[in-house]
């Protein structure tokens, strides 16, 4: 394979192409449209993380200005943990707008985390979700075909092929040529939008914060450039394969609607029929079994609370809960509240590993289905993936654990055993306890945790575009020049 | 009485050419020249069709050999077989020494093509279309040997910047020439180059021709043109159904014969 060759056959692509008024119309268009998506993204970022910043300070100052009380009162006050935006989620949405923001912890129960975009929008998001990433992922590759269809059947048609062949040009330079011309074509609509969108990076404070999102952004980058390649060679494949040019455009747009329509809702409905997931209400009742199952901390005649009672007792050698040298109900609370967080965790790791696997089974079309796999990777290099949200509600958990635990402790501490009710005088501790509990962050996913969620998503891409070299040199054998 | 003496003619000649074709078929060759094409037992079946049956021939360098013979006689394929563009079933073609199924791309450096219609890209004028397609070939030439190339090739100055869409037929078969010209194409193929030509744009196409030949280019040229190919071509062949069945020195020949010949062949 000759570079001047390849270059002369993609610059007659882009001249030819370029010359017609059309596609300055349709670059004009889709640059403009990504814009649109990246800036109205970016503010909405903004304004995410500027209510977040807002509402974490002041959750936090009205936690540390509660009056003096008891320590399970506070626990039961709460706290409420907001998700961070990832600084990149402005370029992919993903599953931002339809996954929870806010979750209120407190003790001996895990709320759902609310208020989604989806669930406080009076359904003008159907229209509003256009992100840069779904433009690029969805639209450009019909662009490219659209473009692409008959750059060689065309020629074929026409006659010119002959010539071209004639002068000895072989049939990998010319597939090859004519997809990076087709390549350069997507290019003049990805590369302003990557600009634009480094620069709307650059000025997110929180991106300087993390500097992980360069990082990423930088892989995003080289995962498109390898999906529109992939889909340029594919589109000068299936026109140099077709019988005509018409045929080369239908079977485009078919495998189009197939590959990011079809397939993906199938291999979905397939997951979750291989793996079925319980519903919300299931679930909440196949923990509360359990935990009634393994003893009721607030009833004092429960079995497995009794044996607790009596061990105490017998290794303190009093004959009282009240004789004992620390509060005996924060200490029950203590052993209650571990007990359920584990249940919870152990149900909670279940269901995720269940959502996972129809996840994997939606991911593995990834080798069948390159859509899928940029799709993936995109939501996850922008922090916008399921496993991102996962996190988060793990982190808000392990908090609320560590708040309610901190206030049990507090309460083994510091209250007396002759205290009748949390009102009672002696039962209050003072305030400046409270701000012992640490804030809440969210911390975002590793870089390296990303790669290992989406490692399909990368093999995909990788096998693809070497697969194609292959598939280039197998399939001209039965190329026809007319 | 002269219409019976020339069948005689013609039946003498018929005679003669047939055992030709059986005991040599380059007996009118000049075998001090070097061979350009060759075709050796080529042969092409489609299914049960035989498109091409053992056909054998060589064509010097600078000789212009005309293929005559209806639709479907397998002119065309062969031309095809010598491009590349068909696998042959059987035989082997090639070009320069070199075959044509084991070094495709090799063989292409000697050819040039000119089908029925030269189609060029409309967008581009008739510069811009040799430039590109000389580029291809691995030549950069400057704008005015660009020029002079569709000169040499009988292109009107005026038309060299205009766009090959507004080109007529035998412009466009004029840049085709120059196309061939620019490559220095020791083997040049012709589909009926000069079927929907005006009288005087295809006398020019021979014109070209012929000197093409005289500097040391070999012609193939398939065509339907019976006096064309007397005028121009050193030696011409007829096919049927595959087969060669006469070659015939053109000089030997004169048109009203040739003509004769054809159709009691075909």
């Amino acid at each position: 394979m000759r570079n001047k060759i390849l270059k002369l056959i993609s610059k007659q692509v882009w001249t030819s192409k370029i010359k017609n008024s059309s596609t300055l119309w349709l670059i004009g268009i889709f640059n403009g449209l990504l814009f649109f998506a990246l800036f109205s993204g970016y503010k909405y970022l903004v304004n995410q993380q500027e209510t977040v910043e807002h509402y974490s300070l002041e959750v936090r100052e009205r936690w540390e200005n509660r009056p003096d009380k008891h320590p399970h009162r506070m626990a039961h006050y709460g706290y409420v943990a907001f998700r961070n935006r990832f600084p990149l989620s402005f370029f992919d949405f993903g599953m931002d707008s339809y996954v929870g923001n806010a979750v209120f912890l407190e003790a001996h129960k895990q709320n759902t985390v609310n208020f989604s975009e989806a669930s406080l929008s009076n359904g003008l998001l159907r229209f509003g979700e256009i992100s840069a990433g779904m433009i690029l992922q969805l639209l450009l590759p019909l662009l490219i075909f659209f473009w692409g269809f008959d750059m060689v059947a065309r020629e074929r048609e026409h006659g010119t092929l002959r010539i071209l062949l004639t002068q000895g040009v072989s049939w990998q330079e010319l597939i090859l040529g004519k997809s990076l011309g087709l390549f350069a074509l997507a290019l003049s609509i990805f590369v302003p939008s990557v600009i634009v969108g480094f620069i709307l990076l650059i000025f997110n404070e929180f991106a300087s914060e993390n500097p992980q999102s360069y990082i990423r952004f930088f892989f995003l980058i080289i995962s498109y450039l390898a999906y529109f390649f992939i889909l340029s060679v594919l589109a000068i494949l299936v026109s140099a394969k077709a019988k005509s040019s018409k045929s080369a455009l239908t079977s485009l747009i078919g495998f189009w609607l197939f590959f990011t329509l079809m397939l993906p809702k199938v291999s979905q409905v397939v997951g979750q029929n291989l793996f079925p997931s319980p519903s919300k209400i299931e679930f909440d009742t196949n923990v509360e079994q359990e935990l009634i199952r393994q003893g009721d901390s607030h009833n004092p005649n429960d079995p497995h609370f009794k044996a607790l009672k009596d061990s105490l007792l017998i290794a303190y050698n009093v004959d009282s809960t009240h004789k004992l040298p620390f509060n005996y109900s924060g200490y029950v609370m203590r052993e209650g509240e571990k007990l359920s967080a584990e249940t919870y965790k152990k149900h909670q790791a279940h269901l995720v590993e269940t959502y996972q696997k129809q996840q994997n089974v939606v991911r593995f079309t990834a080798f069948l289905n390159p859509y899928m796999a940029i799709k993936n990777l995109s939501m996850a290099l922008s922090g916008t993936d399921h496993s991102a949200y996962n996190d988060f509600q793990n982190q808000a958990e392990d908090f609320r654990y560590h708040l309610a635990q901190t206030m049990n402790e507090l309460q083994i501490k510091y209250i007396g055993n002759k205290v009748k009710t949390s009102a009672d005088k002696k039962a209050i501790i003072s305030k400046k306890h409270w701000s012992d509990l640490p804030d809440f962050h969210h911390q975002f996913l590793s870089l390296i945790q990303v790669f290992k969620n989406e490692v399909i998503s990368i093999i995909s891409l990788i096998v693809w575009t070497l697969g194609l070299f292959f598939l280039v040199n197998y399939s001209i054998k039965n190329l026809k020049a007319f | 009485m002269k219409r019976i003496l020339r069948n005689a003619d013609f039946h003498r000649f018929k005679a003669k050419t047939i055992v030709n074709q059986k005991s040599n078929p380059d007996s009118y060759r000049d075998l001090n020249l070097k061979d350009m094409l060759q075709a050796t037992n080529l042969t092409k079946t489609y299914g049960e069709q035989k498109a091409l049956n053992s056909l054998n021939l060589t064509i010097n360098e600078g000789e212009i050999f005309a293929l005559l013979g209806q639709n479907g006689a397998g002119k065309t394929t062969t031309i095809n077989c010598f491009l590349g563009f068909i696998q042959p079933s059987g035989g082997s073609a090639s070009i320069n020494g070199v075959s044509v199924a084991e070094n495709p791309l090799e063989t292409k450096k000697y050819l040039a093509y000119i089908p029925e219609t030269v189609m060029l890209y409309p967008n581009l004028s008739g510069i811009e279309n040799l430039e590109f397609f000389s580029s291809l070939a691995g030549f950069s030439y400057e704008k005015d040997e660009l020029s002079s190339f569709l000169s040499k090739a009988g292109l009107q100055n005026t038309a060299h910047n205009q766009r090959v869409g507004g080109y007529s037929k035998g412009m466009r078969q004029k840049v085709g020439i120059a196309i061939a010209i620019a490559k220095k194409a020791k083997a040049l193929l012709l589909d009926e180059p000069t079927s929907g030509l005006d009288p005087k744009a295809s006398n020019e196409f021979s014109e070209i021709l012929r000197e093409l030949a005289q500097n040391g280019t070999a012609v193939l040229m398939a065509t339907h043109d019976i006096f064309r190919a007397k005028e121009v071509a050193n030696r011409i062949g007829i096919m049927k159904e595959g087969n060669l069945v006469s070659v015939i020195d053109a000089k030997e020949i004169s048109a009203n014969e040739l003509e004769k010949l054809y159709l009691q062949t075909v």
